[in-house]
């Protein structure tokens, strides 16, 4: 994927290289005997949340000197490790705007996935992530309290463990790092994915899991304002099975807001 | 989800009137504009369609063209299946911000929905039957989307070309020749027959999905919003629906706003309804674009879609 653009900016490796390929394939299934982390099929992964200036959230990471950011978060689910930083409200790019607007830039650090090495440039599911989060956290800003601004969040995944459960991670993240830059937010938004095994949804799936499930589902919620603020389906479905997922995970999201929720207090004292 | 600048006044007369079951061309919330159907008039093309959704021969215009090549198998693909490589790109003439870069952001949201309705088992698609020697060659399915218009409801028009592009597809038929050489391996070769008429349609065409997309305008929803209409919406909901009525995607865009839970389940049945009729609809449209061909009208004339 990446031999084929030119990156000027950035010392290369050789033109073409490939990933290797393992002689023993451990190909069992993720979910015979219970899940591999011995978690419910509708239990979410433990998350370990911090927001504040990048530097001083993990102790083993030296200190960053990026404390220019409004606010920023980091955020762990599981194996999932994503940073977001928000800056703004600061100065948009229309200065006859009514509202305010609300740009996400999401990408994937070449080394978080276990698929394949990433390229540097953007690839085009790394943009479309982008749009996703930006239509899943702007109906929770109040973006008519910020005319002419426009509200920054950057994320970057360093290790990523599920496709959907990634982009999950990555809003709840987003919301962290909004209400630490102390934006005006009618609700954070809290999101969680599942996946269809069988005829059983399974709640927040890991890459092997993810690998095994025919279907995934992505929702994010606003618990308070009770409002879907985005939804993403692909795979077939029966409707019932539809709604049943659409129940359980805002059930579920309901559980991760309150974890968010508790993070932002405890960053507070 | 191009923008189009409405005064306040008029945001004002479109929402209330669809609060009150008025749409300003007079149709029903749950109304569709009226469909344009032709198909395989690129000769250079594996197969093609193009879909007009407006009244009065304007609306939003999506020419599909499907060029199937056959690539060499590499270690970590899938062994025994081809696969389909989409891409829609909004041409300048469709509107002016689309000059440039303008519709970099478009293109990339409208080329992953296709390519998440395509590639996969939800697609209906029998990309086994793609293959042609495994782990050696299989098909590459391209399907290129060119935006030409957009007066509102891009996605269903995109996705109803793509289908009926897919439906029209003809492949040509392939002879693999296997022998087993001194080790024991088996060495297998393929030739292409190069017979107009000696031509393979795509496994499982009929199975593909069709999309109808819900634009929540104040307290209600309609569909196959026309521009002022998508100007005026706070959010919207993409269903895919596949012809047995299983549900194939859905997603959310939309930056105003949310949707409560139990409006998403309202739409999610609705759209199964809906979409019964459409699939009815489109089989008729399909059949009268194939059987357009075969009159004695000139070539040239199929491309345009019929004089008003």
């Amino acid at each position: 994927m990446s031999t084929n653009v030119m990156d000027r900016r950035r010392i290369n490796g050789p033109p073409r290289t490939v990933e290797p390929l393992y002689t023993t394939e451990a190909s069992t299934d993720p979910f015979a005997d219970g899940r591999k982390d011995s978690r419910a099929l509708d239990q979410v992964r433990p998350i370990y949340m911090k927001t504040g200036p990048l530097g001083a959230q993990t102790a083993d990471l030296l200190p960053s000197t990026a404390t220019t950011a409004s606010g920023s978060a980091f955020y762990e689910q599981g194996n999932i490790r994503i940073s977001c930083a928000v800056y703004g409200p600061r100065q948009g790019r229309k200065s006859n705007a009514r509202m305010g607007s609300f740009d996400c830039d999401f990408r994937y650090a070449p080394f978080s996935c276990s698929w394949k090495k990433r390229s540097h440039i953007k690839g085009a599911d790394e943009k479309e992530i982008s749009l996703m989060l930006e239509h899943a956290i702007a109906p929770a800003i109040r973006l008519d309290a910020y005319p002419k601004a426009c509200i920054d969040a950057f994320v970057t995944v360093i290790e990523s463990d599920g496709k959907a459960a990634t982009i999950a991670a990555a809003v709840n993240c987003i919301s962290a790092a909004l209400a630490d830059a102390g934006i005006e937010l009618y609700d954070s938004v809290a999101a969680c994915s599942m996946g269809l095994w069988g005829s059983q949804w399974v709640a927040d799936c890991a890459q092997a899991e993810e690998d095994a499930t025919t279907c995934s589902m992505l929702i994010a919620y606003m618990p308070s304002a009770d409002e879907v603020t985005y939804i993403l389906q692909h795979g077939k479905t029966l409707p019932e099975q539809t709604d049943q997922a659409v129940q359980t995970c805002t059930n579920l999201c309901t559980r991760v807001y309150a974890v968010i929720c508790r993070g932002l207090q405890l960053s507070l004292e | 989800m191009a923008s189009l600048v409405l005064s306040p006044a008029e945001q004002d007369f479109i929402t209330r009137g669809v609060e009150q079951g008025f749409r300003a061309d007079g149709r029903s919330g749950l109304d569709r504009r009226e469909v344009t159907l032709r198909t395989n008039m690129i000769s250079q093309a594996n197969g093609s369609a193009r879909c007009r959704i407006g009244h009065l021969g304007v609306g939003t215009d999506v020419l599909v063209g499907i060029k199937a090549e056959v690539n060499t198998w590499a270690p970590g693909e899938p062994e025994d299946k081809g696969t389909i490589v989409c891409n829609v790109e909004c041409s300048p003439s469709a509107a002016q911000e689309f000059e440039g870069r303008g519709a970099e952001e478009l293109n990339v949201e409208l080329t992953q929905l296709l390519d998440r309705m395509l590639n996969g088992p939800q697609s209906g698609l029998e990309l086994e039957k793609l293959c042609i020697i495994p782990k050696q060659a299989y098909w590459v399915l391209h399907v290129d989307a060119l935006v030409l218009d957009v007066k509102g409801s891009i996605v269903d028009t995109l996705v109803w070309a793509a289908r009926a592009a897919l439906l029209s597809t003809k492949l040509p038929r392939v002879v693999v020749e296997s022998i087993t050489d001194e080790d024991g391996n088996l060495q297998s070769e393929f030739d292409v027959v190069d017979d107009a008429e000696d031509q393979v349609a795509v496994e499982g065409a009929e199975n593909l999905p069709l999309t109808v997309t819900f634009n929540q305008i104040g307290k209600r929803y309609v569909i196959d919003a026309s521009e002022q209409e998508e100007a005026v919406t706070q959010a919207r909901l993409t269903v895919a629906v596949s012809p047995q009525l299983e549900i194939c995607a859905v997603q959310k865009g939309g930056l105003l706003r949310g949707f409560p839970p139990s409006l998403l389940t309202e739409i999610l049945q609705t759209a199964r309804r809906i979409a019964r009729d459409e699939f009815v609809k489109f089989k008729k449209l399909y059949e009268a674009a194939g059987s357009a061909q075969t009159t004695d009208e000139p070539n040239t004339g199929s491309t345009f879609l019929g004089a008003f």
